[in-house]
């Protein structure tokens, strides 16, 4: 039974670190009805610059701030960074292309994807890179009996409260349903008075923000960042926001949250060689069942 | 009407014939073209850069010594980009820039569809850090070989190294599911098989781990609860440094084995040098290990253009090939594809490379490729593990 415990702890760490991601991808898919495939490399380049920043000043930030006070400044360091960096891409990258449709738009997005990727090769290397573990905050203790990290503990405490802040601000305030109005429909929305610019800049920042978050916390509790790392939490997060329903915020939430629970307890009980089969055979039925998504709306088609 | 045409046509190919023909005599005074196919970029681009550079250092050790038929060689290096897809893509570059022979590629998969293209074209390609049974077993190519050694050979040297030199009674082994991974999972698992008939030994894990992925902590559990007396991972350095972190936080102390593309530089770094010491791994010698003539100015070539050594066994094996391709031209006295294979197969004597003499089996394989039992050290080198 402490097994079963412990690998439900396991799956709900992957599975934040997939929640944050998918967060971001269905913010923009909310608003953007646009795919953007550049959100992994946004979240790889959070850690990139988390680590740079833990590498360059680690001895000033440990001593003045201590391990989780270097932790803070990382993650606000690349929440900044990767936000502007969002806001950016939105800019250069999709306003331009925006009027020519939605296919454009998915090619533009793709190739910031490979833009970004080869970009951090480029600077950081093709070689792996890690945290040191001199940065990183690590105590082992015994929660109920379970063996946990205090790393672990701080990465779920962190995940949960930004997505319910998030929940918080698209749900229950005045700005949150502003942003919903947009993704209803933007031309309507624009003619109840709604700056659907500020609500494409809000989303751009902090969709990408978020994953820059994640990226950090991934850096540190995995230690290993790699360039193209990317590509795989960007896969799995739209797989996630697939699962939940796109678009939904809620829904980016449980579907990261339901898959990285999945994958840990088919591997730990069944077989790692066939957790991916598990899991994608999981979504088709999911998807045959309800092809919105678990929380998706059921969309009435227009006549 | 009919006769003037054919005619015409045969002026045409004898046209053809005698220009192609000038063509050829032109060349001959110009370096002799090989090509190196490497993962430059993609997974293993670290890798690959270090082959590149290798096969530099080799190139500029041959061509000092008076190159070969008294030419220089010269070599063009295609991306492979780690991937089959532009695997088959690099070969087709590499046929139609008509080189005399190919260096490549690292990782079975990869070097797949390069070796079925390369073998259509009749060209010779020498793999060098492609160790699957059935590029040559399965296949058996006419102008397909490698420097470095079979799948069978490492997973036999584990099975026959954990059950007698370390007595382990509960193995457990662990691949990534990548051609590789699992050709040498399945070869240790088959050399063990006598020992679990003999009730010497008992495999209590057989499964794989997602490369790419960075959380294995459902894996490692599991792996824990089996309580293994050694733990044999036949994946990459990326995945080697994570599992053993994570397995090591997860409470599992059993001693870890890695395949030899698990363990280099950068898996220390991944693991963290506190728990990378002491790991285990089955490679062939590490260039350091490796005591010929050739080698001492490989070494000292390498160490004065790059500042360091290759840090992991594959890099040499590319030089080998250059050296194994170059002593087939020299002893066929030929750059023509048919008389390079049939040297390679039959008259390799005097063929010298980094890691001593080269020979070729009947299939292609090299002949008497050397495995040790390599440990982390506590200041992160590499020794010979002494039991």
């Amino acid at each position: 039974m402490a097994t079963f415990f412990e690998q439900l702890i396991n799956g709900l760490t992957i599975g934040s670190f997939y929640a944050l991601v998918a967060l971001g991808y269905s913010m923009v898919f909310g608003v953007m009805k646009l795919i953007n495939f550049a959100h992994g490399d946004l979240f790889a380049l959070g850690s990139y610059l988390g680590y740079t920043l833990l590498i360059a000043s680690s001895s000033w930030v440990t001593v003045h701030f201590g391990l989780w006070g270097g932790m803070a400044i990382a993650m606000l360091f690349a929440f900044t960074g990767i936000g502007l960096a969002g806001v950016l891409m939105e800019r250069v990258a999709y306003r331009p292309v925006y009027p020519a449709g939605r296919l454009s738009l998915v090619v533009s997005a793709l190739g910031m994807s490979i833009f970004l990727q080869n970009g951090i090769m480029a600077i950081w290397g093709s070689r792996p890179q890690a945290y040191p573990a001199a940065v990183v905050p690590s105590t082992r203790f015994s929660l109920l009996g379970l063996p946990v990290t205090s790393l672990q503990v701080v990465i779920l405490l962190i995940s949960f409260t930004l997505m319910l802040a998030i929940w918080f601000i698209v749900e229950k305030t005045t700005f949150g349903a502003a942003i919903r109005a947009t993704a209803l429909d933007r031309s309507t929305a624009t003619l109840m008075g709604i700056d659907v610019r500020v609500v494409i800049f809000f989303i751009f920042a902090l969709g990408p923000a978020l994953g820059g978050i994640a990226g950090v916390m991934n850096g540190m509790y995995y230690r290993a960042i790699s360039f193209n790392m990317g590509w795989t939490y960007g896969l799995k997060a739209f797989t996630a926001t697939i699962l939940g329903g796109i678009g939904n915020i809620p829904g980016a939430m449980i579907g990261g949250l339901l898959l990285g629970l999945m994958e840990s307890l088919f591997a730990g009980y069944v077989s790692g060689a066939w957790k991916d089969v598990f899991v994608f055979f999981i979504l088709i039925v999911v998807l045959i069942w309800r092809p919105t998504g678990l929380l998706g709306e059921k969309t009435a088609e227009k006549v | 009407m009919r006769k003037t045409v054919s005619v015409l046509l045969v002026c045409m190919l004898a046209t053809v014939l005698f220009l192609s023909g000038c063509a050829k005599k032109t060349g001959d005074t110009g370096p002799i073209q090989i090509a190196l196919q490497a993962p430059i970029t993609g997974d293993y681009a670290y890798e690959g850069q270090m082959a590149k550079q290798s096969v530099e250092v080799a190139t500029e050790l041959i061509n000092k010594a008076g190159g070969v038929l008294e030419r220089q060689i010269a070599v063009t290096v295609v991306d492979d980009g780690s991937n089959p897809k532009d695997s088959a893509i690099a070969a087709q570059k590499a046929v139609s820039l008509k080189v005399v022979a190919v260096i490549g590629s690292y990782g079975s998969s990869v070097t797949e569809p390069a070796e079925d293209i390369y073998e259509k074209n009749k060209m010779v390609s020498v793999g060098y850090g492609c160790t699957a049974l059935r590029l040559t077993v399965d296949k058996k190519p006419n102008y397909f070989f490698r420097t470095c050694g079979r799948d069978d050979a490492q997973g036999l040297f584990f099975a026959k190294y954990a059950v007698e030199t370390m007595g382990a009674k509960l193995i457990a082994i662990m691949h990534d599911n990548s051609t590789f991974a699992k050709g040498v999972a399945e070869e240790a698992k088959k050399a063990l098989q006598p020992y679990v008939d003999a009730g010497k030994c008992k495999i209590v894990y057989y499964d794989a781990v997602t490369p790419g992925e960075k959380d294995f902590s459902a894996a490692v559990t599991k792996l824990r609860n089996t309580n293994p007396d050694v733990w044999y991972y036949t994946g990459y350095y990326t995945e080697a440094g994570l599992l053993v972190r994570q397995a090591r936080d997860a409470g599992l102390t059993c001693p870890f084995i890695g395949g030899n593309a698990a363990i280099n530089d950068d898996f220390i770094k991944i693991a963290g040098i506190d728990v990378a010491k002491g790991c285990l791994m089955t490679q062939e010698p590490l260039v350091t290990d490796v005591t010929t003539a050739i080698s001492e100015q490989f070494r000292t070539l390498y160490k004065e253009k790059f500042g360091d050594v290759p840090s992991s066994p594959w890099p040499v094996y590319a030089a080998d090939a250059l050296y194994a391709i170059v002593g087939a031209i020299k002893n066929a006295n030929s750059i023509e594809s048919d008389a390079i294979a049939t040297a390679m197969h039959t008259n390799m004597t005097g063929v010298e490379g980094v890691t001593g003499a080269i020979k070729f089996t009947a299939i292609g394989d090299r002949e008497d490729v050397p495995y040790k039992m390599y440990e982390v050290t506590a200041d992160g080198k590499y020794v010979v593990h002494q039991p």
